[in-house]
């Protein structure tokens, strides 16, 4: 996961490579994500996430469909 | 993953905030009062079980994600540490880990001009104007993490 410019810099980026897109956030997203899926990591008591509770962020975020599919 | 893991576990993440770096396998040994290989077979779960992330062929913590231990061109200055985020979205993570405030010194990845991002209380104050890019799909992101 990079960052870039803009969508100018993401699609010269992905022709210099060969690369198909995958998926694009905005910054202010990315970090919503950051915020949730991190938030516990520290926690004395962490446990793995069950594949579902980590779906589950990535839903409530609108983050949907194959390219966000777990499983 | 048992008791003994998630202990190991802790220990691992509690060294990295409090030292900045990962323990060693020795070092964890000694913390434990435990042989050194009943700690080297612990990091290998713990790496198989995608709770730390080892070098290749190594007992040495590559990340305890969101943190990194082999550059990246993400530098994270949170919790009075400078971190390296192990990606774009694991920079971020480094504030939210932490619970505090955090700036991401990095670079865009097309042309390698510098970018700054800012979170303060949660949220981003410096660097909206940016995007972040996923290449992987998430089904495979644990296929070649250094890659992801």
């Amino acid at each position: 996961m990079v960052f870039l410019r803009s969508e100018d810099h993401l699609a010269r980026w992905l022709q210099a490579h060969g690369w198909e897109p995958g998926a694009t956030l905005e910054a202010s997203q990315l970090n919503a994500l950051a915020r949730a899926w991190w938030w516990t990591r520290l926690d004395p008591g962490w446990r793995p996430r069950a594949p579902e509770e980590s779906q589950a962020i990535l839903d409530e975020l609108g983050l949907t469909g194959e390219f966000w599919a777990l499983r | 993953m048992d008791a003994f893991d998630l202990d190991v576990r802790r220990h691992v993440y509690f060294s990295v905030v409090a030292n900045g770096r990962p323990p060693t396998t020795e070092e964890t040994a000694a913390a434990f009062g435990r042989d050194e290989e009943e700690i080297e077979d612990a990091y290998l779960r713990l790496h198989d079980a995608h709770a730390l992330v080892l070098f290749p062929d190594s007992r040495r913590v590559w990340m305890a994600n969101p943190f990194c231990f082999a550059p990246t061109p993400h530098r994270v200055h949170a919790g009075g540490r400078t971190w390296t985020g192990t990606c774009a979205w694991d920079a971020l993570g480094i504030p939210s880990a932490l619970h505090g405030d955090g700036f991401v010194e990095t670079e865009c990845a097309c042309c390698g001009e510098p970018l700054e991002l800012e979170v303060v209380g949660g949220e981003l104050t410096t660097g909206r104007n940016l995007i972040a890019h996923f290449v992987v799909p998430a089904l495979r992101w644990w296929d070649d993490i250094g890659f992801t």
